[in-house]
């Protein structure tokens, strides 16, 4: 890299993972050494009926350039019910903040089990994709950005 | 006996069933020995890719339980190990456990892997069912407990060669293992242990398809073995979950089952049911066409299709109606490999109605049968227990558990083919008869751990320590932990940090305890591998250094930074920092969570006095607990007060009478008798019923147990001509010298009355069983009679097989009909005839029949309704009750407190029913053991100045936690119930309800340092 | 109209003497043209107050909730709905609570004839036409131009729960969700500058708030300090995350009575979040709130089958 030339953008996403699936299958990864960038940062919640729909709008706003959501297989969870419960609240945030022009891709939702290691890889390389070609989040919520974007 | 018993448990297999007998005992005072042939507890579920009915991934289900009895303090875990010598008697048994070397120490094992990486030697993996390989030193399964490898002797170059000229031929695992783990030098040993009862639970062996050559297993590389096939689908298997054959990695898109592979076979004397395949080949279908990404097409070749089980039913008509599987009722004749070299298989098979056909597929599943494993041979043997014919062993009648031997029980499939429903259910009924058995023990053996007065912290500043893990070169090769440690210095709070090289070893965890008195630490976080194996042991030190559990947390910078990485240093020690500092965050923000402890009633009310309620009563009565018995009917005994003969042919007239006899004399069991439930109120430990008698009781556990009802039916001129009857008629009718059976020749049986169809969508389960011992005990008293059996698929699952065999070879007619050609009972005169269209002949017969039996369904229970009002628990489309969990929680409910087993959970045989009542009184016994209810503390709280009494959090807590107060208009959470989800928390609107080591206030400075 | 009025009139008169309640929320005449304001007759002789017309706007469930005693309250569809949900949310306590339905032809858009008429002196309604005398100009309107736009879209005119209906039903007009359409139909920039312009208007005085039947919370997300979820800051950003989060919390509970809108000093498109969350429930789980005592608020429950559509592509 030449100096004075800006370093390749490498996003930093807000990853709020169920104890019992999602954050199990994000440990199966790292046990088969499933590789996938490095670009999120956990936040270990027990349980996806735990995320409030504020989390997220909280962490667009403070300027992380995505959201990964992720719990367990819907019937799979570990509170018979959470993820049920939440997955009404992700639908209808998802296709507000894409209405009101939040970028699609920015934030993300999954199911990853317990056993999908490689899946749970997979699926951070996706969102680190979507993510970095939207690039760094200026976007309609990011406070400091999205007074002044375009 | 002169001996006073002895208050431990031997409990050999840890398999799903010894891990939930273990858990249970345990939990309710019982020392536990669990012995376990191989290197790691969990048995055949984590084998599995997802478990029907509900398709749950299976080890997500069971990594939890895994986790709990791998820890638990009264738990004693024997891997490597078998019994090898017992003696003494019920009470007072000692045993010898022979265990094996494993070279490995799993104390100072941390699970790492480095051993595996640099071993040179590579054998097949049995755990992938020999698809893939493994090390000489390995690790079953990456969520193994425990979190430790183990060299496998017969295989690792050391071992087998020792050292050559003075050269150690290979020790290249000792020179990787940071920890220091691997002695070469370990010896077996034997242990003896004094138990006052033992569980046997050492699981099963799948049929050796090689031994039926014309299926071509071993032969054609394309057909595999039905769990050759779950680890194909695992996502933890093999090839990632990515379908494809073995051989050639080509994805299948054409695959077949065949069903019944070393099962209902009289010539290799597997004359029996396995029970289980039926379900597990749809699922595997079901599955296959889910997880492949190319349309797939799945067929089972089959008998009978026998999905017995509660809502199997349904899943079989949904794996044909929407999933698309099809299915073949046919014969199979064998299968060859195609000769297009495409490494195909080709089934030939003939169908009903006689053709031979041939048919190319891309993957053939054999669903293979179960049978009793060698150890579980072996350990017959050494106990001295009776078994059947095909080796499994023979369980006393209408016991559910006992074996021969007084003090002896087993669970699972050790006395016969089961799935894991009835294999969870045996365990814990096998665990409740032990309590019973050693109730004046309980709690002799067990031991709590004793720790520092906890440490006020409230209101100090708040200082916390960092700790940094190397994890030996796990993290510390790719992630700069000296970077990490000094930028954790400059964070908020921290007073200081350093870095460990395992953080988990007892030299690390001494050192922490210093620095946390040294440093008048507050919190403490620590970034090294992944909370889920590691949290408790951390909190564990900062409980001994007088500190709060819960004033910690830890960043995972192993299993979800270091390991997955590994080519990008730099920004894994960037990620490293950033979980460093989430963690920090969030450990600053942690208050001190007390356990919450409440009242604990330790009397049980069981509603309904037929078997399943008598059994529960006698069962919790015995473990020494007050029992207060519900009974509608002015008299107990319930339905079975109909039936003559058992399914084994016990005397049910005796066997019922003496039950009623030992519930009327029990000191502990107070009965209301002709009187019924009319208000429920409270809680677990605390709950407070009404009877309509006016009497209230105070009880701390419930269990429902109201039974089901045979169903009435509308068709076949039941009702309008005496001569068709029930199968409970005809039973009554057999032993009453009744003048309708007396003359009577010609029988017909129609199966499948109100079952299997539109109005009620399930199996009635034990239809087919009655109404072939009927049939046989109508041959018996009349040889000479005409039976004909009427019927959609034959469900005579287990052993109940050889009843129908028995019913064929003794002339016993069956024919069978389909869902849309149901047969047809018309009056000619004072003649009943019969017309139903013969599969075989494709052409209608007429039956001139003197007696019908229908084989009437069983129907949920009238009373279902308001109990699941009164009690906060679900009921399913068809008014049974809903269990917590299909697979692992068969008879409790998401409730805390409140149980169920019988008729009144799903249809089943009085056996069946017994072992079900056992394991609810387990369960129960489990609850009431406790001296009071205790909750971990990590649960919701509401802000009252908050909260608007909107209800929104009463609405999706599923645990019944959280009501509303109107009084004082405001939600209440109730600490005995919560399960610390959260759901709550995140649904209430304003604010009000937050969850403890989880708050909003948390998690938003978290996100503030984005 | 004359009938329907005599006849609440009657009626708040006939609960005050018999003292079935303590007061009849309803409306009267406001000091500006086309303008009532609500009002609480809590004597028999002061029931001719009452008025019923174009004008009746206000949804008197916001007053329901915050007025003690036994009460009865006129409510158009929209308050029913809204009287509904606050029933269900345990705001209300039916007991105490006598429902006088009437059916609504829909209110006037006073702020729509301003525009051209500039300030209203005077104005008078007869028979559908709006007459009006302006400070720029005089004007004759039919309603049906001059409606609200929440009630051109209404579908639930006719109250849904009443102990006591007046008047007859009117005609349910056909409606979907064409505006909310044709904003999706909109490229993503196009709707991102929409909102990002309708957000710089927004001053956060919660006006909207105030006026919305369902914003009962003892504190708002956006009031409260531990944690803060906004920084205090009045920037189109910051408004977009108090607009968002506002809708979802509506979510499943929105009865669309357009308070908020009418509310609004600044002419904020505030509905156009509302709105798509709205259509979003009744697409996804068939939902619409306040239409019957056994429908749940949507968010409170679920099913085994709830769409999916949400989830990372892979």
């Amino acid at each position: 890299m030449i100096m004075g030339e800006t370093k390749p953008y490498e996003p930093k996403i807000a990853a709020f993972l169920c104890n019992w699936c999602s954050y199990a299958g994000a440990d199966l990864a790292g046990v088969g050494r499933f590789q996938y960038p490095a670009t999120i940062r956990t936040i270990r919640v027990p349980c996806s009926g735990r995320i409030n729909p504020l989390y997220i709008l909280k962490a667009m706003a403070n300027g992380a350039d995505g959201v990964l959501v992720s719990g367990c297989h819907p019937g799979d969870c570990h509170y018979m019910s959470g993820n049920y419960v939440a997955r009404r609240k992700f639908a209808l945030i998802d296709s507000l903040l894409k209405h009101v022009g939040l970028e699609e891709g920015r934030v993300n939702f999954s199911w990853v089990s317990a056993a999908e290691g490689v899946r749970f890889a997979e699926v951070v390389k996706g969102v680190t994709e979507r993510v970095a070609a939207l690039g760094p989040n200026t976007g309609v919520f990011k406070v400091d950005g999205g007074g002044t974007d375009e | 006996m002169s001996q006073s018993k002895i208050g431990a448990v031997l409990i050999v297999g840890a398999g799903i069933a010894g891990i939930q007998s273990a858990l249970d005992l345990a939990e309710s005072g019982y020392l536990v020995h669990l012995v376990e042939e191989s290197s790691a507890i969990g048995g055949t579920m984590p084998m599995l890719d997802k478990t029907f009915p509900t398709n749950d991934c299976s080890m997500c289900i069971l990594s939890p339980k895994l986790v709990e009895c791998g820890r638990h303090l009264n738990i004693r875990i024997y891997t490597n190990s078998q019994v090898v010598k017992t003696e003494g008697e019920a009470g007072n048994f000692k045993v010898t456990i022979k265990q094996k070397a494993r070279y490995i120490d799993t104390e100072k094992c941390t699970g790492c892997g480095s051993c595996a990486s640099v071993c040179p030697v590579k054998v097949d993996d049995e755990f992938n069912q020999g698809i893939g390989k493994r090390k000489a030193v390995f690790k079953q399964y990456s969520q193994a407990f425990p979190n430790a490898f183990a060299i496998d002797d017969k295989n690792c170059l050391f071992q087998k060669h020792g050292t050559i000229k003075g050269k150690d031929v290979c020790k290249k695992c000792v020179e990787a293992c940071q920890a220091g783990a691997i002695d070469h030098a370990m010896q077996d040993k034997e242990i003896d242990v004094e138990v006052g009862s033992m569980i046997l639970n050492p699981g099963f062996k799948v049929f050796d398809a090689s031994r039926l050559v014309y299926y071509g297993y071993g032969k054609i590389k394309s057909v595999v073995t039905s769990l050759e096939f779950e680890r194909l689908l695992s996502a933890s298997g093999p090839f990632d979950g990515h379908l494809v054959r073995p051989f050639d990695q080509k994805e299948p898109q054409k695959i077949a089952w065949i069903q019944c592979v070393g099962s209902r076979n009289a010539k290799i004397n597997n004359n029996y049911c396995s029970g289980v395949c039926c379900m597990y080949a749809i699922k595997e279908a079901v599955i296959a066409k889910e997880h492949s990404h190319i349309p797939v097409d799945t067929t089972i070749f089959y008998m009978d299709m026998r999905t017995h089980g509660k809502d199997f039913e349904k899943y079989y008509d949904s794996a044909k109606n929407q999933h698309g599987v099809k299915f073949i009722r046919s014969r199979i004749y064998e299968v060859n490999e195609a000769e297009d070299g495409s490494g195909d298989s080709v089934i030939r098979y003939s169908t009903e109605d006689g053709q031979i056909l041939s048919e190319q597929y891309d993957l053939v599943v054999l669903s293979v049968g179960l049978e009793a494993g060698d150890s579980s041979k072996e350990l017959s043997k050494i106990l001295d227990l009776k078994v059947n014919k095909f080796g499994f062993a023979e369980l006393e009648p209408l016991t559910g558990v006992n074996t021969s031997k007084e003090g002896i029980f087993a669970a699972g499939v050790f006395s016969g083919p089961r799935d894991i429903p009835e294999t969870v259910m045996q365990a814990s009924a096998a665990a409740s008869a032990v309590a019973s058995l050693l109730s004046e023990e309980r709690g002799t053996l067990v031991s709590e751990k004793q720790y520092p007065p906890e440490l006020d912290v409230a209101g100090d500043v708040i200082r916390t320590g960092v700790f940094i893990c190397h994890c030996g070169v796990n993290i510390g090769s790719i992630v700069d932990v000296p970077a990490v440690v000094e930028y954790a210095k400059t964070l908020p709070t921290v007073v200081m940090a350093t870095e460990k090289i395992y953080a988990c070893s007892q030299d690390a965890q001494a050192s922490m305890k210093a620095l946390i008195e040294e440093y008048k630490l507050n919190r403490v976080v620590v970034s090294s591998c992944s909370p889920r194996t590691h949290e408790p042991l951390f909190q564990e030190t900062l409980k001994e250094a007088g500190l709060n559990a819960h004033l910690f947390d830890m960043a995972n910078i192993r299993d979800q930074c270091s390991w997955v990485h590994m080519n990008e240093p730099e920004k894994a020690t960037e990620k490293a920092k950033d979980l460093t500092r989430l963690a920090v965050v969030r450990a600053s923000m942690q208050q001190p969570v007390k356990p919450v402890f409440m009242a604990m009633n330790h009397a049980a009310l069981v509603i309904g006095g037929g078997i399943a309620g008598m059994t529960s009563a006698l069962s919790l009565a015995d473990q020494g607990y007050e029992v207060h018995l519900v009974e509608k009917d002015t008299t107990l005994g319930g339905v079975a007060r109909r039936f003559s003969k058992g399914f084994r042919g016990e005397d049910m007239k005796a066997f019922v009478a003496e039950l009623v006899e030992s519930v009327n004399k029990h000191p502990n069991i107070k009965l209301h008798v002709g009187t019924q439930i009319k208000e429920v109120g409270g809680f677990l430990g605390s709950f407070t019923t009404t009877l309509d008698n006016g009497e209230q009781i105070a009880h701390g556990v419930a269990l429902i147990m109201i039974g089901g009802q045979e169903y009435q039916p509308k068709e076949y001129l039941y009702g309008q001509d005496a001569r068709v009857m029930t199968q409970l008629e005809l039973d009554e009718a057999l032993v009453s010298n009744d003048s309708r059976v007396d003359k009577a020749q010609n029988y017909v049986f129609v199966q499948c009355v109100g079952s299997r169809c539109e109005e009620n969508p399930y199996c009635s389960r034990t239809c087919c069983t009655k109404s072939v011992k009927l049939a046989l005990k109508v041959k018996t008293q009349n040889p000479a009679a005409k039976v004909f059996i009427l019927y959609r698929d034959m469900r005579t699952y287990g052993y109940f097989e050889e009843d129908y065999e028995l019913a064929r070879r003794s002339g016993i007619i069956f024919v069978r009909f389909s869902e849309n050609e149901k047969p047809v009972v018309t009056k000619e005169g004072e003649t009943l005839v019969v017309t139903v269209k013969d599969h075989v002949l494709g052409c209608p017969i007429e039956i001139e029949a003197d007696v019908i039996c229908l084989a009437a369904a069983i129907v949920a229970p009238a009373d279902g309704a308001k109990l699941s009002q009164w009690f906060k628990v679900p009921l399913n489309k068809e008014g049974f009750f809903l269990e917590a969990h299909m697979k692992l929680r068969p008879v409790d409910f998401s409730t805390d407190g409140v149980f169920m087993a019988g008729l009144a959970h799903s249809p089943k045989n009085t056996e069946e029913v017994i072992a079900q009542a056992k394991a609810a009184a387990g369960r129960a016994g489990v609850a009431l053991s406790k001296e009071m209810v205790e909750s971990a503390g990590l649960n919701a709280f509401v802000d009252k100045r908050k909260c608007t009494a909107c209800g929104t959090c009463e609405a999706v807590c599923s645990a019944k936690a959280v009501s509303v107060d109107m009084v004082n208009r405001v939600a209440v959470v109730n600490d005995a119930l919560c399960k610390g989800c959260g759901a709550c928390a995140s649904s209430c609107r304003c604010g009000a309800i937050n969850l403890r080591g989880c708050t909003n206030q948390q998690i938003a400075a978290m996100l503030n340092t984005f | 109209m004359n009938s329907i009025i005599d006849d609440i009139r009657a009626a708040a008169r006939q609960l005050l003497a018999d003292g079935k309640v303590d007061v009849v929320i309803g409306y009267e005449k406001g000091s500006l043209p086309l303008k009532s304001t609500p009002c609480f007759v809590r004597s028999p002789q002061d029931a001719d107050k009452l008025i019923w017309d174009e004008t009746c706007e206000n949804n008197l469930a916001t007053y329901a909730a915050q007025t003690a005693g036994k009460k009865a309250i006129i409510a158009k569809g929209c308050d029913s709905r809204a009287l509904m949900v606050l029933l269900q949310e345990n705001q209300l306590v039916r007991d105490d609570l006598y429902i006088i339905g009437v059916s609504c032809p829909g209110v006037i858009d006073k702020n729509k004839i301003e525009a051209e008429t500039g300030e209203i002196i005077e104005a008078t309604i007869t028979d559908g036409k709006v007459s009006v005398k302006g400070i720029a100009c005089d004007k004759e309107y039919n309603f049906a131009d001059v409606k609200d736009a929440t009630c051109q879209t209404c579908r639930y005119p006719n109250p849904v729960i009443v102990d006591l209906k007046i008047g007859g039903s009117v005609e349910v007009p056909q409606s979907d969700f064409a505006d909310v359409i044709a904003l999706e139909n909109k490229s993503d920039a196009e709707r991102k500058a929409y909102f990002k312009e309708q957000m710089s208007k927004c001053i956060r005085c919660y006006a909207c708030r105030n006026a919305c039947p369902m914003c009962y919370c003892q504190e708002c997300f956006v009031d409260c300090n531990a944690p803060k979820w906004l920084t205090g800051g009045v920037d189109s950003a910051e408004n977009l995350l108090f607009q968002t989060g506002r809708a979802l919390h509506l979510a499943g509970r929105c009865v669309e009575c357009g308070a908020c809108s009418r509310a609004c000093p600044q002419g904020v498109d505030i509905r156009a979040l509302s709105r798509k969350v709205n259509k979003d429930v009744k697409e996804m789980y068939n939902h619409e709130s306040g239409i019957s005592e056994d429908i749940k608020p949507a968010l409170n429950v679920y099913s085994a089958d709830d769409p999916e559509e949400f989830l990372v592509k892979e």
